[in-house]
């Protein structure tokens, strides 16, 4: 497995616990009968920032452990194969279009509850589930091209 | 995406140059080694960029180590 993929594994695991975060806290919300703007509003803010956050330390913790990993096998000088090659290009690029795409569709759906009557909240909401998902998808999208083979 | 029109002989000049391993050439061409063995398996057309200097550091030219099999 390549940094590239180790990287993308990361990062879907970190993103599907951002979005279990955030479906549970938004349940939790309806439960409580605390959807509201200050807290829908909060916990935008806090999925923003924990994405951030995440993916800066995810690819930070990646590249450690990776070289852990191949100074511990190979008992020398860890080489990380680090570089972003024309065919990673290519398969981020696929990813990044199919992320897109999702998150596209799901804005004009986030658009639609408005346009049917839903208060703006569940419009906010379903924009930012909308982004994770897109995120998710596109990570697999990534990830499946890269072990089918490209 | 599946196999390409372009097929190469990179696995047989590999063994042609001392037997030269796909991380050399990886290095040696500034790409991973995921990315020779996808070329090696016919998954993967490489750029012209990259051809061109695959083909440099075998010193043969290019249709040595790439040609194109049109579909019927």
């Amino acid at each position: 497995m390549t940094f590239q993929q180790k990287n993308i594994t990361v990062s879907l695991a970190s993103f599907s616990l951002i979005l279990a975060f955030f479906l549970v806290r938004v349940f939790q919300m309806i439960q409580n009968d605390t959807f509201i703007a200050t807290n829908v509003f909060r916990l935008w803010g806090i999925t923003i920032v924990m994405a951030i956050v995440t993916t800066i330390i995810g690819t930070i913790l990646t590249h450690i452990v990776s070289a852990i990993i191949e100074a511990v096998r190979t008992q020398e000088e860890p080489d990380v194969e680090d570089i972003e090659d024309e065919r990673d290009q290519i398969i981020d690029l696929k990813g990044t279009r199919v992320t897109y795409m999702v998150f596209s569709l799901g804005s004009l759906l986030a658009m639609l509850t408005f346009v049917f009557g839903q208060p703006p909240l569940v419009m906010f909401t379903a924009l930012i589930f909308s982004g994770l998902v897109a995120q998710i998808i596109g990570d697999a999208t990534r990830m499946y091209i890269y072990r089918r083979g490209f | 995406m599946g196999k390409s029109n372009v097929s190469n002989n990179i696995r047989k000049l590999r063994f042609n140059h001392d037997e030269m391993t796909q991380q050399e050439l990886a290095k040696q061409v500034g790409v991973t080694r995921q990315t020779i063995i996808a070329m090696e398996q016919g998954k993967y057309s490489p750029s012209l960029d990259l051809a061109f200097r695959i083909a440099h550091i075998f010193a043969v030219p290019l249709e040595e180590v790439f040609s194109y099999e049109p579909e019927d």
